[in-house]
């Protein structure tokens, strides 16, 4: 108990200290105090350039990380497997590929974006179901089918971008992840979303409890299965749609922060979902802004930092835990 | 509990089950037995509508299984399985706990109810100093009692289990089987269960159902049905059928 407590308030004190530190830190600098007192009177020149600008970077790294790692924690409860993740199982790269598609066809429609981006994590989330369907499901088939589903929407989504510039700068934001140029609308959009299907998720905890028994034990127990695996899905496609629309393609959030979550507070998911939460979040924006100050004033992407630090980071996970699904 | 001719295939190819008509006596311990793939617990599935009939129907209190909601079926009637699964870390208590999963609703919580159930099927099952212990702590029959416990937790007035014995050693069979007859002389469950072992089968139950090849052969008390023919008949084994004072009617195998 004091284990998962001691790191929740670890995990919350981080995420306040790297907001901070990423609010006053890049080419403009002001002191913390300077910030929060700026915010509220209005007053301080550089404070309102680091509101328009770095602000709504930060709001939306936080809620892309805390998104895509509660999408990763729900997938893994509905399939039963540790290695399910909506980068990896395909849903993230079929949003980002309805999402260009749709826009290139219909430019005028931009402000349907996250639409388009549920209708295709749906559609892939769809097709990885039924294709690896066969009398129950099987983990590893889908994982198997995923990484195919994954494979040929990324390919169909990387076809767009050698269509040449027009293509590469409309539709820039579904396919690559570099936060710069987040405005305030995209802050509104991400977090009314974001915050419906976070706060879903919250409900959903003891489903995803009874899920990680057996199929027939979590019937006989009075839920209903294939409704349960069909809502928590839609919410997981939800988060990591909306994740991918606004900060585009990043993979490993929902496989790591998960992990490392289940290490700290254990399978509950009446705390893990709220723990991944708040740890991707942290994840995110520490990558964020890393990207953004190591080699200022180039930015290295966050989704570049996330695949370093999550390829070593994971085989080091699945080394030492033994605490997974599906062994 | 009736169950009218039921027919049950997995493949639609060849029937597991065939036109399988029988009844579960109120308040009393059922044991089903016969040889491997006989259907068994295929039969126990179908009663507990983890798998559809192809035909027939199972009549539960005057109404047809699939015709109740899955919250208001997991009232009546609770499953052990012979495989389980379970988050290692989660702890003796919790998972008991999932047992009152079909007496919650969202807006009447009810948890003293709650509260008292789980202690109930603690105590029945002997956990109550482990309750804080995770699931990878306990022993083979430990676990195999905390599903017991889970079940229980349900507050059925129907327990069935599949194979509840297997993978114990002797003592926690004879544990676990005196603590399902305690159950039913205690609290007059009734109780469906799957066992191999014909002498345990003898001992443990008021009702015996032979099956082979997906069809009931004969159901009733032991001493009427368990003859060295119908063993014979079903496992191709020649026993002897033996009576003591102490321990009724035993079966000794002596050759095939």
């Amino acid at each position: 108990m004091n284990k998962k407590v001691l790191s929740m308030a670890v995990v919350i004190v981080l995420l306040i200290v790297v907001t901070l530190v990423s609010a006053t830190t890049g080419s403009i600098k002001v002191g913390s105090l300077d910030l929060i007192q700026g915010l509220f009177t209005g007053t301080n020149k550089s404070v309102q350039i680091i509101k328009d600008l770095r602000l709504p970077r930060i709001i939306v790294s936080l809620f892309v990380g805390a998104a895509l790692a509660v999408a990763g924690v729900l997938l893994q409860a509905v399939m039963r497997s540790s290695l399910a993740d909506s980068g990896v199982i395909g849903i993230s790269s079929g949003a980002g590929f309805i999402s260009i598609l749709f826009v290139t066809l219909f430019p005028k429609l931009f402000f349907w974006l996250p639409v388009f981006a549920f209708l295709g994590g749906a559609l892939a989330c769809f097709l990885v179901y039924a294709l690896s369907w066969k009398a129950g499901l099987s983990p590893i088939r889908i994982i198997l089918v995923g990484i195919a589903v994954n494979a040929t929407f990324t390919g169909l989504g990387q076809s767009f971008n050698y269509r040449g510039s027009y293509a590469v700068t409309q539709v820039n934001q579904a396919t690559t992840s570099i936060f710069t140029m987040k405005t305030w609308t995209d802050v509104e959009v991400i977090v009314t979303y974001g915050t419906i299907g976070l706060i879903l998720s919250l409900f959903l905890s003891s489903w995803c409890n009874l899920l990680s028994l057996q199929d027939k034990s979590a019937q006989n127990l009075g839920l209903h299965v294939a409704r349960a695996r069909l809502i928590i899905s839609i919410v997981a496609v939800l988060l990591s749609a909306i994740a991918t629309a606004i900060g585009g393609l990043i993979a490993f959030v929902g496989l790591l922060v998960p992990h490392i979550a289940r290490l700290l507070v254990g399978s509950d998911h009446k705390i893990l979902i709220p723990f991944s939460a708040l740890a991707g979040a942290l994840l995110i924006l520490s990558a964020d802004t890393l990207g953004r100050t190591v080699l200022a004033p180039t930015e290295i992407p966050a989704s570049i930092i996330m695949t370093v630090i999550g390829g070593p980071f994971l085989i080091f996970l699945i080394r030492k835990s033994d605490r997974m699904y599906g062994n | 509990m009736e169950i009218n001719n039921i027919s049950f295939s997995y493949d639609q190819k060849v029937d597991q089950l065939k036109s399988v008509q029988g009844e579960i006596p109120h308040g009393k311990i059922t044991t089903i037995i016969g040889p491997n793939g006989c259907g068994k617990s295929t039969l126990l599935g179908v009663m507990s509508q983890n798998f559809a009939p192809r035909a027939g129907q199972i009549i539960l209190d005057g109404k047809a299984i699939p015709a109740y909601k899955p919250k208001e079926l997991a009232k009546k009637l609770a499953v052990v399985h012979q495989h389980n699964d379970a988050p290692s870390d989660l702890t003796v208590e919790k998972l008991t706990a999932f047992g009152r999963l079909p007496h919650k609703s969202l807006f009447s919580p009810n948890q003293e109810e709650d509260e008292q159930a789980v202690e109930w099927a603690l105590t029945c099952t002997n956990l109550l100093d482990k309750r804080k212990l995770t699931i990878d702590q306990l022993s083979g029959g430990e676990r195999q009692r905390v599903w017991i416990a889970m079940a229980l937790a349900q507050k059925t007035s129907l327990l069935f289990l599949d194979e509840p014995t297997t993978y114990l050693d002797i003592f926690y069979q004879i544990e676990l089987l005196e603590l399902i007859r305690n159950l039913n002389e205690r609290y007059g469950l009734t109780i469906v269960m799957v066992l191999h072992d014909i002498n345990q089968a003898i001992r443990y139950s008021d009702n015996i159902m032979v099956m082979k090849n997906g069809e009931l052969l004969m159901q009733g008390a032991a001493q009427e049905i368990i003859t060295v023919e119908l063993i014979k008949r079903i496992y191709g084994v020649d026993v002897l059928i033996k009576e003591d004072e102490r321990t009724g009617l035993y079966i000794v195998p002596v050759g095939i």
